[in-house]
């Protein structure tokens, strides 16, 4: 059994447009073994886990469950096949009950109708009967028996919760255990659980490892989806690697350690360095301090930032997505409400000010996701063009807009940016653009206005490599002319390359804060990721088996931190 | 001033059971996360295609039957253009609303000419006899057409099937959160098509009652903004059918009182004091174009009660109402 793996998916491949999410990856799941799935964002994890729960069906690929060869067209198929998975954001209904969200689809009939219930009016061959059946489990519902099997369960795995109370009323951690029962409630052989710990406080992140150690112990297979490396050599038995849709390695987590897995999710490749001469650093443009936020679903993801960036600096900001960039950059452009701290752009107090305060205080923003914040995406390149510029006297015509004034600056904007696919500016709309010509586009926008403080959200996320190269000197550029700016990156050779000072956000935190010519990578894919440095007292109880080969692979690259590396890599 | 009020409830319950009828199917349809605008045209095939039947034949159930039919053959148009082809859901339901108005005028030109006996007023076996003699409410709610019974028979009916059944149960994940419905195995495309089709002959039912029991003939656009009334019932009645119950008796005492406010004079005597004053406020309260505006004024005033108490977090609005279906999209 050791060896003979319970689940095996094969050279699966799925493209979305213009996206290969997964490029022939293998999976193989042992039962009883707890099984990390670890990777970037973006890495094609999710991916994978809904084409196992038959969410996507794959272009290419088999599944096989024990001995069966699955075809998993719809959840249902997973959920018959014995697969259950608990979704990053939670598949629950808040107005439904704990026990309607768990036995939603199972067609639980009213007691009166139930097969093995002995003490029912209805004489068994009635209750037998397949239209009697059919049309019970359709048109009546019976909670009394689930909920009784929900608690029961509940209590075996040691999770409190009441199972007729309202799921809008539970916490993210109780909701998370709801999810659990789900999958339980339909004897599951597996779980997915996809990056389960994304909203837990870390004691109940315990709490959930306590838990699935027991399932594991009870032979369940789990599948366990995170980018945390702690989480991984806490609880899993191996983890599959996963980079850019590729498979990169599978290995036990006994053999490895967090530098090295660490590596593997982060990948080395360097597509080119860029030269940059010293800039002179002037006065503060942005001083924030104890800037706390809360993210879309109203959880806090800024907890407590110190920030200050000064005239042609570049601080560059390292982290795996999640960790409170989106909130940070957004905060940082006045777009986003801060629950607590202050911000000051070139001395003046924007706390709390609207976002055209911060447009007209010089600041500029490049966010992440160009095409949702980026630009109109079905206006016109002059449109978007103009879209910070507008109100500037020299495109008035009296009360009016003067629309060839614009269009100019628009055409100047194309040509001085570069950006290609513009055959006529009101003719061609931001969205008909390329990634890279659109990310173009909207830098000529912020820049052209010669901000103060630039806020760059993965300004090379996504674009081709030339488009890449001209964004990064357009940055350097913004530098050298005085400019203030905040560069969040998960692309680790942009951030050494580009910054004078590196910061790493993790959880909502700046945890590690470093100079490009002191930088490490295996230190930052560390610090990124929320593994244990050096320092901490847990590392005193390292074995040396542990340490011995982390020490000879990292010898050769940076003999510097090999200590630090050696000693974090070694989890529990 | 009591045969009034008798009279006056009388006509509010059978206002209201054309309101309870499409107000339950649009309720339905929307609890499933499909807004069904097109309640009004639906009506109107109902009440034109089931008075043409009960002409033709005699018979008031087969008419009904066909009424209904003609609500669904509707209804299953805007379920294709919005579950299949997820188009606009507010679109595809005006434009029903218009396709039936016109479609029933063409169509309905030569009816015009013809009446018939409306469905017969009956009372209660056994206890019946008994009822009507009740004071006042005894005749207007227990003397009713068999569709008046039915409409106040499926609110129940209705709770329970949406509270208390797996269908119903499912029915309602799939208009808060089809994916997470999907992931259970519901079938979202099959409950959308059963939704929408239960609303559109819940929409035909209520118009066959209009044209078959409540009036008797057929005029072109009959329904006269009820079906749009019904809408602004289920939002009035924050999607639950006992509050739907209650706010159809309401509106349908609007309706009744509009259609009598002209015989009764509210207005003071020239004597009293204050009677320049308020005349021309009860005249301008008591116009039957602005008591026509009512219902909509009400359920403006528990929109915004609503929205003011929850603060937004937890409307009873479906959470997925307007929002089309698709699996694969990230």
């Amino acid at each position: 059994m050791a060896d003979h793996a319970f689940l095996r998916m094969e050279d699966i491949y799925k493209e979305f447009p213009g996206v290969v999410a997964n490029d022939h990856i293998d999976l193989s799941v042992n039962g009883g073994e707890i099984h990390g799935l670890l990777g970037e964002n973006g890495a094609g994890k999710s991916t994978l886990m809904k084409i196992l729960y038959g969410l996507y069906t794959p272009d290419s690929g088999e599944i096989y469950l024990g001995d069966d060869r699955l075809e998993l067209d719809t959840p249902q198929d997973a959920i018959d096949a014995g697969i259950g998975m608990v979704h990053q954001h939670f598949k629950l209904i808040p107005r439904l009950t704990v026990a309607e969200n768990v036995v939603l689809g199972q067609r639980e009939p009213a007691a009166t109708f139930r097969a093995d219930n002995d003490d029912s009016r209805l004489p068994e061959s009635i209750r037998n009967n397949r239209v009697v059946k059919s049309l019970a489990e359709t048109f009546s519902l019976g909670l009394d028996a689930p909920e009784q099997r929900i608690q029961e369960l509940a209590d075996q795995y040691g999770f409190d919760i009441d199972v007729s109370a309202n799921v809008a009323d539970l916490d993210v951690g109780q909701q998370q255990r709801v999810e659990i029962l789900k999958a339980l409630y339909r004897d599951v052989d597996l779980l997915v659980l996809d990056e389960p710990t994304a909203v837990l406080s870390p004691t109940e992140a315990d709490r959930l490892f306590d838990s699935l150690s027991r399932l594991a112990d009870e032979g369940l297979s789990i599948i366990f989806i995170t980018h945390k490396l702690g989480e991984v050599t806490a609880i899993a038995d191996r983890v599959t690697v996963l980079r850019e849709g590729r498979r990169v390695d599978t290995v036990p987590v006994a053999e490895t350690t967090q530098a090295d897995l660490a590596e593997l999710m982060v990948g080395r490749e360097v597509l080119f360095r860029i030269e940059k001469d010293d800039a002179a650093h002037g006065d503060p443009v942005l001083e924030a301090s104890g800037l706390r936020a809360d993210d879309d679903r109203g959880i806090e993801s800024l907890s407590g930032l110190d920030l200050t960036v000064r005239e042609g600096e570049v601080v560059g900001i390292a982290g795996v997505s999640g960790n409170g960039q989106t909130e940070l950059a957004e905060a940082l452009a006045g777009i986003r409400e801060l629950t607590d701290g202050d911000l000051r752009i070139d001395g003046a107090d924007l706390t709390g000010a609207s976002p055209r305060a911060f447009v007209d205080a010089g600041v500029s923003f490049v966010p992440e996701d160009r095409l949702r914040y980026g630009c109109a995406e079905e206006l016109s390149v002059l449109h978007n063009a103009g879209m910070k510029a507008y109100r500037e006297d020299r495109f008035a015509d009296g009360p009016l807009l003067d629309y060839d004034e614009l269009g100019r600056y628009a055409e100047s904007l194309v040509e001085d940016f570069d950006i290609r696919g513009v055959s006529d500016v009101t003719d061609i709309d931001a969205g008909d653009l390329s990634g890279g010509n659109l990310q173009k586009l909207i830098l000529a926008r912020e820049l052209d206005r010669d901000p103060d403080l630039l806020i760059a959200n993965q300004p090379t996320r996504g674009v081709d490599v030339g488009a890449i190269e001209f964004i990064r000197e357009a940055i350097l550029e913004q530098r050298e002319q005085g400019t203030g700016v905040v560069l969040l990156s998960e692309d680790l050779d942009e951030i050494t390359d580009l910054s004078d000072r590196i910061l790493v956000i993790y959880e909502g935190e700046f945890v590690y804060e470093t100079t490009p010519e002191n930088a490490d990578r295996e230190r930052l894919g560390i610090e990124m990721t929320g593994g244990r440095v050096a320092d901490e007292p847990a590392d005193a109880v390292n074995s040396p088996e542990a340490v011995a080969p982390t020490a000879a692979t990292d010898g050769a690259e940076s003999t510097d931190s090999t200590a630090d590396v050696a000693a974090a890599g070694d989890g529990d | 001033m009591v045969t009034f009020a008798a009279g006056l409830l009388d006509a509010t319950v059978q206002a209201a059971t054309v309101l309870i009828l499409a107000g339950l199917g649009e309720l339905i349809t929307e609890r499933a996360g499909v807004l069904n605008l097109g309640v009004e045209g639906m009506m109107l095939a109902g009440a034109l295609g089931g008075f043409i039947v009960t002409v033709l034949t005699g018979s008031h159930w087969l008419g009904f039957g066909v009424g209904i039919l003609c609500g669904m053959a509707l209804a299953l148009v805007h379920a294709f253009l919005c579950i299949t082809l997820k188009s606009d859901q507010v679109i595809s339901g005006v434009m029903i609303t218009l396709l039936g108005g016109g479609l029933t005028t063409y169509f309905g030109s030569a009816w015009v000419e013809e009446s018939i006996d409306g469905f017969p007023e009956v009372t209660l076996p056994l206890i019946g006899e008994y009822l009507v003699e009740i004071p006042l409410i005894g005749e207007a709610f227990f003397r009713s057409t068999a569709t008046d019974y039915l409409a106040l028979l499926l609110v129940p009916l209705g709770w329970f099937f949406l509270t208390r059944t797996n269908l119903g149960l499912e029915l309602v994940s799939i208009g808060e959160d089809p994916e997470t419905a999907d992931t259970m195995g519901v079938s979202v495309f099959r409950l959308r098509y059963l939704a929408v089709l239960i609303g559109g002959g819940f929409a035909g039912a209520a118009g066959a009652h209009l044209s078959l029991a409540f009036s008797g003939l057929w005029v072109p656009g009959m329904t006269a903004g009820r079906g749009w009334i019904a809408v602004a019932l289920v939002i009035f009645a924050q999607w639950r059918p006992s509050r739907l119950l209650i706010g159809a008796y309401l509106f349908g005492l609007l309706d009744a009182f509009r259609l009598r406010s002209q015989s009764l004079s509210l207005s003071l005597e020239p004597g009293t004091p204050l009677a320049s004053v308020f005349n021309p406020v009860i005249d301008f309260l008591t116009n039957p174009q602005i008591m026509g505006t009512y219902p909509y004024l009400a359920t403006i005033i528990v929109l915004t009660y609503a929205v003011a108490r929850t603060k937004g977090d937890r409307l009873a609005v479906p959470d997925a109402l307007l929002e089309p279906y698709t699996r694969e999209t990230d």
